[in-house]
């Protein structure tokens, strides 16, 4: 085509012919054309059409809110008291989610609040079929977020031969320290885990509140990483 | 009165009307559209009088190239959508206009008047006898004619070629031929120094002249 | 011709033909051109892989507002359309389908089809003046020069034809017609189609309306029905010059059972020319102005002024 272009080096005769010659064989062939609305596109399994929420594993953390660049997430939530399992047992305080919405008409599909979420709460789901005649109807309430859940895909199969993944691996693989106190390496490794979940939403929700806790050694070990020591959690009390 | 004789007539008045149309309106080219459909209403005259080739012709050439041609020089030019006051004609104009017209009326109709007589059967004109008669009786005029047109054609295209050519002699040959103040702007057009042109222009026409 | 109602349904004919091939010839296009490029064109209107879509676009079309700006010269502009238009159809109505299926049977039907589309340009001509619009204007004059300067190659190509079978009527040319003509023709025959598709005002040669650079040529102003006439009036003009090309220079009717099937022939031929018209539409880029002219003035017109001395040695030698 680049050859045939220049009149100089090949004349404008075969270029012209070169034309007809290509428009012709372009008319022989399939078409590329999506029949969409007919046939349903094919797309990537884990293209990114819609974001689905599994709420059971939110814990209103707030990271996807504050890590959207378009600030398109709301979250609403209040703390419960639970009751002490056993008597004589210490009451739990847990947070409940009341409100999860994302504005699709500002959401820019970088998928930022899916990889913060900590707990896989936010997933793609590749339907995008969800265009509205209003703008308004585009914010996405919890409700309508979890109904895109069961059209998320599985997770891809991990390679043949790779390591077992890290949840799995955690369960059957005994502990390092085996030979020493099992169950209280345990119960300290559940236990950071615990208190790495409420120190950061409590202390976004009431920095002041929280002024009174005493910081055990392990949240003094964290605060390294931290610029700033953010109080414990009343449950650690 | 046949239905031939009411067609002519019709296209008679059609033209008739036209015509006068085209020479009244203050409208440039609505004076040349008036004008095509004046020729096209003669075309119509030559076809109902049996002269098909004649009335195609002065479709084809009248109406289809010399109108587009003068419609197309009037917007190069200006031609301006509104009544345009510099169309006018003084009074002396028009009164020797009149004269004149009235002079060819009545010479047309004391040709023509007297040969009109009860409506006769005419054949058409066949495109042969036309093509004999072109190329035959009327050779002459017809090869003068169109020798007549090519001159004018190469002069054109000489004339517009010369101001385009660059160089110092296309300059000079029109700085000599022309000799008046049209000729300067031309030489400077040519891409010829204006101070050179200026300075040998006086020169040249007055040793032509002496 | 001599009954009014044999009349009447001659003119009714070739007006359902005036209505119904351009429509044909823009489908096609549709299709055509959308599948030259990877696409499927029309699927919806109609139903059946889009049948119905201009259809669909006249009725769009008809909807629409008529808008005559304020500036325009109101009556030239109105009836622009209607002069760019009717041309085609006194045209469509002199060319032979068969040696009996013929509308108008004229002695000089070649030159009189050449008369009659001649008067088309004044339509777009009117349209660009009157509209009063500098892009208007300016397709308009590119439009008079393209169409002045295709008109005399053309017409010299058509005067090889006639001097070839020694008559003026487009009957008889195509009943002179041998497949020998394909050969000795050929270079007129080119030089038809070329300013045929220049007269069209088609690309390769659609200076006149181009779109990016000056909007819609002399049509910029235009709407609705109007608009649409103009439309039609290229899409007619399609069938028109596919025709006479088939009539002129591929023997109209000549094939097998050419006695029943004659009309079939003509019109497989010219819509064979007329897809040909699509795919050089599809295939080529649009020529600069200059270009244009260089290919009428110094390619065309040398090569129609030969073809015809070719012709008429060939005539007087073998005569």
């Amino acid at each position: 085509m680049t050859q045939a272009s220049r009149p100089s080096s090949r004349g404008a005769v075969p270029g012209i012919l070169k034309g007809l010659a290509t428009t012709a064989k372009t008319l022989v062939r399939p078409t590329h054309t999506a029949e969409y609305p007919d046939v349903p596109p094919h797309l990537p399994p884990r293209s990114r059409g819609v974001i689905a929420l599994l709420e059971e594993n939110c814990t209103s953390c707030m990271l996807c809110a504050r890590e959207c660049p378009d600030w398109c997430i709301y979250i609403d939530s209040h703390k419960e008291t639970i009751p002490a399992a056993a008597p004589g047992g210490r009451e739990r305080q847990r947070n409940v989610l009341d409100r999860f919405a994302i504005d699709f008409s500002l959401c820019m599909y970088c998928g930022i609040c899916i990889e913060v979420c900590p707990f896989d709460a936010l997933h793609w789901s590749p339907e995008f079929e969800y265009s509205e005649l209003d703008i308004r109807d585009l914010l996405h309430e919890k409700g309508r977020l979890g109904q895109w859940m069961p059209t998320v895909p599985p997770p891809p199969a991990l390679d043949e031969r790779s390591a077992d993944p890290a949840e799995i691996a955690a369960t059957t693989r005994p502990a390092r320290g085996a030979s020493k106190l099992v169950t209280g390496e345990r119960a300290t490794a559940g236990a950071r885990a615990e208190r790495a979940r409420p120190t950061r939403s409590v202390g976004d929700d009431s920095p002041s509140g929280a002024a009174g806790a005493t910081p055990g050694e392990a949240a003094a070990a964290e605060a390294q990483a931290r610029p700033t020591p953010p109080p414990e959690g009343e449950d650690q009390k | 009165m046949t239905a031939l004789d009411v067609a002519f007539a019709a296209a008679g008045v059609v033209a008739s009307a036209s015509g006068l149309l085209a020479v009244t309106t203050r409208h440039v080219v609505h004076a040349a559209l008036w004008l095509v459909v004046c020729l096209g209403s003669v075309a119509g005259c030559y076809l109902v009088l049996g002269a098909e080739f004649v009335a195609l012709v002065q479709l084809l050439v009248y109406v289809g190239a010399v109108v587009v041609l003068v419609l197309f020089a009037l917007m190069l030019t200006r031609a301006p959508i509104g009544p345009n006051p510099d169309i006018s004609t003084s009074p002396l104009h028009r009164v020797l206009a009149a004269f004149l017209a009235a002079g060819v009326t009545t010479l047309v109709a004391a040709a023509l008047l007297p040969l009109a007589g009860p409506a006769r059967r005419r054949a058409g004109t066949a495109t042969g006898d036309l093509a004999s008669a072109l190329f035959g009786t009327w050779v002459w005029p017809f090869e003068i004619l169109s020798v007549l047109l090519l001159l004018a054609l190469v002069a054109a295209l000489a004339v517009s070629r010369m101001a385009d050519r660059q160089g110092p002699d296309a300059a000079q040959t029109l700085a000599e031929s022309a000799g008046d103040p049209v000729g300067k702007p031309l030489a400077e057009m040519a891409g010829r120094p204006t101070a050179q042109s200026a300075g040998e222009l006086p020169a040249q026409p007055a040793g032509e002249r002496a | 011709m001599s009954q009014p109602i044999e009349v009447t349904l001659r003119a009714l004919a070739v007006l359902v033909a005036f209505l119904v091939l351009p429509l044909l010839v823009g489908q096609t296009e549709h299709k055509v051109m959308a599948h030259m490029q990877g696409r499927l064109g029309p699927m919806y209107a109609g139903g059946f892989h889009g049948w119905a879509q201009l259809v669909a676009d006249g009725v769009k079309f008809v909807q629409k507002e008529d808008i005559t700006p304020a500036a325009a010269d109101r009556w030239v502009f109105r009836v622009a359309p209607a002069v760019a238009l009717v041309p085609y159809l006194v045209a469509l109505a002199a060319i032979p389908l068969s040696p009996h299926l013929v509308a108008a049977a004229a002695p000089g039907s070649a030159v009189f089809v050449l008369a009659v589309t001649a008067v088309g340009i004044l339509g777009t001509l009117m349209a660009g003046w009157a509209s009063a619009n500098k892009y208007s204007l300016l397709g308009a004059m590119r439009a008079a020069a393209q169409l002045l300067s295709y008109e005399l190659p053309m017409v010299l190509a058509v005067a090889s034809v006639c001097l070839a079978a020694g008559s003026l009527s487009l009957t008889g040319i195509a009943g002179a017609w041998s497949p020998w003509w394909l050969l000795w023709q050929l270079p007129g025959a080119v030089v038809f189609l070329v300013s045929a598709v220049a007269e069209l005002q088609r690309p390769p040669f659609d200076m006149p309306v181009a779109d990016s650079e000056i909007v819609f040529g002399a049509y910029t102003e235009y709407t609705g029905l109007r608009f649409a006439f103009f439309l039609l009036s290229e899409y007619a003009g399609i069938v028109v010059m596919s025709l006479l090309f088939a009539v002129l220079y591929l023997g109209g009717w000549h094939g097998a059972f050419s006695d029943v099937l004659g009309w079939l022939w003509t019109l497989l031929k010219g819509f064979a020319v007329a897809v040909l018209v699509i795919w050089l539409r599809v295939a080529w880029p649009r020529l600069r102005e200059d270009q244009l002219q260089r290919l009428a003035w110094l390619v065309l017109v040398p090569l129609a002024l030969g073809q015809l001395a070719l012709t008429g040695l060939w005539v007087v030698t073998t005569a």
